[in-house]
């Protein structure tokens, strides 16, 4: 009951008001009100924090939440998509026209969020549509998308994954890593924070940062704007004192009732007794302070992004520039590396969809010798195959998807101590030459050959795609036949004969070595009964001729000495 | 020494006898005649030969197979890394796995291409060369300019590999910048004359023409 921060725990949360917790409070609140504060009559709401941090069970880690909460979240959004040129986001607001979300209540238009420019002029949240416009004709005035600002959320979760193995999404503009055990592998708290806030400017999201050690208290001191940060649980109520309540985004009702009784903050909050507080407002926001606290533990749900990229781009206008169009599929590129770096995966696989606004969309599609994730590698390949892509329509959106997840493949180099240093990485492999060939001249028409233990020509040798899992399984020991030609014909070439004697380009042959005779297959119906000559041409060439034993005796040739 | 015989001597088109001392030592062909007459005493390595025939099939593969049966199982020296790959480009035919097994070639390095056009032919060789993976580059252009021999010239150079283009005869008369020029022909037309082929070397960095009868 009294363990401070729990570890996260995956699944969901713990119901709010469960019977046992609630019969359990005021006792709990009572010994230890006797232990520690025998002046007061009430058990006080903060009595058990120092008791709560000693009771902390030997070993367990310290947790450190990162909470990121987006205050202007749909105003962000609206933004993101503007840029649609596929540029990184305009260094300063000031660029673009005052802008406004407006959202539907009740049948009338209502301003949501104003940015900078707009509030300068008077536009606030609340007003009317009309009457903003009244005020700053000027206005651009946008519809609230939920779908796009859930898509937009869960894009930042992966994101995030890439410093964090546990992040949650908490709210519909609240976001939560647990960072204890990613501080050392970032160079510690301030290069992390910076790093995190540096990543979501650059993606375009205002975004109001806070640290505490449990998540609840990080999501409070976010939504408070001071850019607070905790890392010890003793320093936690001081500064959740100060806090106002409306910070906790508590509902209004409640908000109102408390700062008519004269409490305006978290400390007032604190201060009064435990059991009034539980029967006039409920125990949830009982518990909720206590999980701010670290009293209780505070199980939230993990982010799983999913096992496949999907990604969009869409634009407010067509576009038929392939620059543009190149600058976007760069930009989802990038956004796929750092999904991957994420689960530290490859790909073999990917696929543009260019949609149009007619007509079915435009696929592209990549392949890969070996799992790969970085965007430059991709981006040469695509740029391959995008110089001879034809694009029948202007392009509406873009769309990237990506296959199967494959574990990287880690890659002993040469330690080499001739020629200089860096030599080695301009070469590349033979799966990279064969990427950049299959890019270009398609997957078909780049192949390997190895041998198939097999006496009939023509299935004695196989031949398979790069991309595939490719095995050379080369006979140890060469068979032992007669000479074989060194060009062989796709299909044996039928050629006409004169009393027996087979002509090649209008002159009898001459055989100079056979018969060599090659029967049977009867175990897969290709069965064949061939009497195999080596004969000479009139041109110098030597042919590789043969007479079927059983059927007609037509020649046909199938193979050059070469 | 005066200026205007330095500036002689930059001239490209001057060639000078010196310079043959300084020729890197050729890939033995596997033929001792022919290797007494190419300077380097083998295939020039790091560039291009033309090979000219009327027909394929006469004999232009099997010139070439003991010089690439080596390149494949061979460690190259100019590399620790593995041994060189054969890239196939255009090949008019199959080539047949078990006759270049019995040729010595090691499958598990033996790339086929095959493009679809006249320049996909063209930039797949250049790839291939200029990546230095590939030891040899067999290629079966349908029209090789003195542009794209200048290119494939340069590639090979960077990549360190040997590019062999595949010309009908007719080529003889166009320019290229191969570093060596074969013509082959099949010895006597009729029944009667026994099996062979003439390597006419038609140009040889280095070197000088010279008539090779009944080579192969």
């Amino acid at each position: 009951m009294r363990r401070a921060c729990k570890p996260p725990v995956m699944g969901r949360e713990a119901a709010p008001t469960s019977l046992a917790v609630q019969q359990d409070l005021p006792l709990v609140g009572a010994r230890l009100a006797g232990d520690n504060r025998k002046s007061h009559q009430q058990p006080r709401l903060d009595s058990s924090l120092a008791a709560a941090a000693a009771l902390r069970p030997q070993g367990e880690f310290p947790r450190l939440w990162f909470c990121v909460w987006l205050p202007h979240l749909p105003l962000d959004v609206g933004a993101r998509l503007t840029r649609d040129n596929g540029q990184r986001p305009l260094p300063s607001p000031a660029r673009r026209a005052p802008t406004a979300v407006v959202e539907e209540q009740h049948g009338i238009h209502r301003i949501l969020l104003a940015d900078a420019d707009a509030r300068a002029a008077g536009v606030m949240p609340g007003q009317t549509a009309s009457a903003a416009l009244a005020l700053l004709p000027a206005l651009e005035l946008e519809e609230r998308s939920l779908l796009r600002e859930q898509q937009a959320l869960e894009g930042l979760a992966t994101w995030l994954e890439q410093f964090s193995s546990f992040v949650s999404i908490a709210d519909h503009n609240v976001l939560l890593l647990e960072i204890a055990g990613s501080l050392c592998l970032f160079d510690g708290l301030q290069a992390l924070r910076q790093k995190i806030s540096r990543g979501l400017r650059e993606l375009g999201f205002t975004a109001m940062p806070a640290i505490a050690p449990t998540p609840l208290a990080a999501t409070w001191l976010a939504r408070s704007g001071r850019r607070a940060c905790i890392r010890d649980e003793t320093n936690l109520v001081p500064a959740l004192r100060k806090l106002s309540i409306a910070c906790l985004n508590w509902p209004a009702a409640l908000c109102e009732a408390l700062t008519g009784m004269g409490v305006t903050t978290v400390g007032d909050c604190l201060r009064l007794p435990r059991e009034g507080f539980t029967r006039r407002f409920g125990a949830e926001y009982l518990l909720a302070l206590d999980r701010a606290l670290g009293h209780l533990p505070d199980p939230r749900n993990s982010w799983r992004s999913p096992e496949r990229f999907c990604a969009d781009f869409e634009m407010t206008e067509e576009q038929v520039d392939r620059e543009v169009l190149l600058n976007i599929c760069n930009e989802l590129l990038q956004s796929h590396e750092q999904f991957l770096l994420a689960r530290q995966t490859g790909t073999q696989r990917l696929c543009f969809s260019f949609f149009h606004l007619k007509g079915p969309a435009t696929e592209l599609r990549l392949g890969c010798a070996q799992a790969e994730r970085s965007a430059s590698h991709w981006f040469e390949l695509l740029g391959i195959r995008f110089e001879h892509l034809v694009l029948p329509e202007p392009v509406i959106a873009v769309r990237l998807r990506s296959g199967m997840a494959q574990a990287l493949q880690a890659e002993s180099g040469a330690l080499s101590f001739h020629g200089k240093p860096g030599e080695q990485q301009r070469r590349f492999s033979i799966t990279q030459l064969a990427e950049r060939l299959i890019a270009r001249i398609g997957d078909q028409s780049v192949q390997a050959t190895s041998m198939v233990a097999e006496h009939r020509p023509h299935y004695a040798w196989r031949s398979q795609s790069l991309l595939s899992d490719w095995s050379s399984n080369t006979l140890d020991e060469p068979a032992q036949y007669l000479e074989r030609p060194l060009w062989m014909l796709p299909e044996p070439a039928l050629l006409p004969a004169d009393s027996g004697c087979p002509i090649h380009q209008g002159c009898r042959l001459r055989f100079i070595d056979g018969p060599e005779r090659l029967e049977t297959g009867w175990w897969d119906e290709d069965g064949i009964s061939r009497d195999y000559y080596t004969a000479a041409g009139q041109d110098g060439r030597r042919l590789w001729v043969f007479r079927n034993r059983n059927r007609t005796s037509s020649w046909y040739l199938h193979g050059y000495f070469g | 020494m005066s200026s205007s015989l330095d500036k002689l001597l930059a001239n490209p088109r001057v060639w000078r006898g010196r310079d043959q001392a300084r020729q890197k030592a050729g890939l033995a062909t596997g033929y001792p005649d022919l290797d007494r007459h190419l300077p380097g005493g083998g295939w020039p390595p790091a560039s291009l030969t033309e090979i000219l025939t009327a027909h394929y099939g006469i004999g232009e593969l099997r010139l070439l197979m003991p010089a690439l049966a080596r390149l494949s199982t061979a460690s190259p020296q100019h590399d620790f890394t593995e041994p060189g790959w054969i890239a196939w480009v255009a090949p008019p035919f199959q080539p047949y796995p078990p006759a270049l097994q019995q040729c010595g070639i090691d499958l598990s390095r033996m790339l086929i291409v095959r493009p679809k056009n006249a320049s996909e032919i063209l930039w797949s060789a250049e790839q291939a060369l200029s990546s230095g993976t590939c030891a040899a580059v067999l290629l079966w252009p349908e029209t090789l300019d003195d542009q794209a021999s200048r290119r494939l010239q340069l590639a090979a150079e960077k990549g360190r590999s040997w590019a062999i283009a595949f010309r009908p005869l007719a080529a003889r008369q166009q320019n290229s910048a191969a570093a060596l020029r074969l013509e082959l022909h099949p010895e006597g037309t009729s029944h009667s004359s026994g099996q062979g082929t003439r390597v006419h070397i038609l140009k040889s960095r280095g070197g000088r023409p010279t008539v090779l009868s009944s080579l192969i």
